[in-house]
């Protein structure tokens, strides 16, 4: 089966693309898999060698745990431990009302490949004569087991919508708005007030989700495009969208190999 | 006490982005709109806002009692 997938937005850490022909149990089926099953390092065990800062191991323990690590994909399996350390002090004596802050940054691993994915989170600040040193296993492991697994964030999708045309707007009718969000199928391009072709993908945040601003004293038809989807996702750093979607249809694809060779008679 | 460093609710890193949003909104000589600095650092999502718009650093706070 092949599938037909247009980017409407395309970043490192975002993207927006319109898949089709999909039925919407594929489509929660690719969510499911961005969600669940594509693993990234995350870490799980904490040495804590010395912590006189003034939160306990487990709250330092909890919010190192957050921080996402890269995760180049191929490289490593499932269960995969690298080893993290940070050493940071506080300010000497002299200087005794200033802060010195421990950032995600500061840690460092053993393996170049996976580091810190944002570098300016902050761990804990520390004040004069407190130290934070530890060592940090992190483990390769899925969404399913722990959220901070998760590579995607807030990934979702939604029914694309083709607007029609449906005449001209009564000159007294009031002025409501009409919110859409989304991406639309250009489906009136003779009404849009910026140069469009029929069947157009078009954000709806070009036209800030009110289609009166795009298409001014005209009727309009929504209606759902019979399977065709507009995902929206996001990562957390440890993978790019791209990597992201790819392995989620690879875990996928996996799971149908797998059940296919079970049931084979 | 320290800024938390995900979202609660969806999961994104907002701690990456508390000590530029505390410096321009807080600390800056001539500070900034929350609002116009939250969308400047692309963090659009109301979970995510009210992360960081309700936080309050309290470490000098308590670092008297250790």
């Amino acid at each position: 089966m092949e599938y037909e997938v247009q980017f409407v937005e395309h970043g490192d850490r975002e993207a927006r693309f319109v898949a089709r022909p999909m039925t919407p149990a594929f489509a929660n089926g690719i969510r499911r898999a961005m969600l669940a099953d594509v693993p990234t390092f995350s870490i799980d065990t904490v040495r804590v060698i010395e912590n006189s800062s003034v939160m306990f191991d487990e709250q330092i323990g909890l919010r190192l745990g957050l921080v996402p690590l890269t995760t180049p994909p191929g490289e490593f399996e499932h269960g995969d431990e690298v080893t993290l350390s940070l050493d940071v002090s506080g300010p000497d004596r002299e200087a005794a009302a200033e802060t010195r802050t421990a950032y995600s940054g500061d840690l460092v691993a053993n393996d170049p490949m996976v580091e810190p994915a944002d570098e300016n989170v902050p761990v804990i600040d520390l004040k004069s004569d407190q130290r934070l040193q530890i060592e940090a296993d992190a483990v390769l492991d899925v969404g399913q087991e722990h959220a901070k697994h998760q590579g995607g964030v807030a990934v979702g999708y939604r029914h694309l919508q083709r607007v029609e045309d449906a005449g001209p707007r009564g000159e007294f009718d009031d002025d409501e708005t009409r919110i859409v969000r989304g991406v639309i199928e250009e489906g009136a391009p003779e009404h849009a007030v910026t140069d469009a072709s029929d069947g157009d993908l078009v954000a709806t945040e070009t036209f800030d989700n009110n289609l009166r601003n795009r298409y001014p004293d005209r009727e309009l038809e929504l209606t759902d495009v019979e399977e065709a989807f507009v995902f929206h996702v996001e990562t957390d750093g440890s993978l790019s969208a791209d990597q992201l979607v790819e392995e989620a249809a690879g875990s996928l694809r996996s799971r149908g190999v797998e059940l296919a060779e079970a049931v084979q008679l | 006490m320290m800024v938390p460093v995900r979202c609660f609710t969806c999961g994104n890193v907002v701690g990456e982005h508390w000590e530029e949003f505390k410096q321009r909104t807080r600390e800056a000589d001539d500070p900034e709109d929350p609002e116009k600095v939250l969308d400047d650092l692309g963090i659009d999502r109301h979970c995510c806002r009210r992360m960081l718009v309700s936080h309050k650093d309290l470490v000098d706070i308590v670092a008297p009692y250790q």
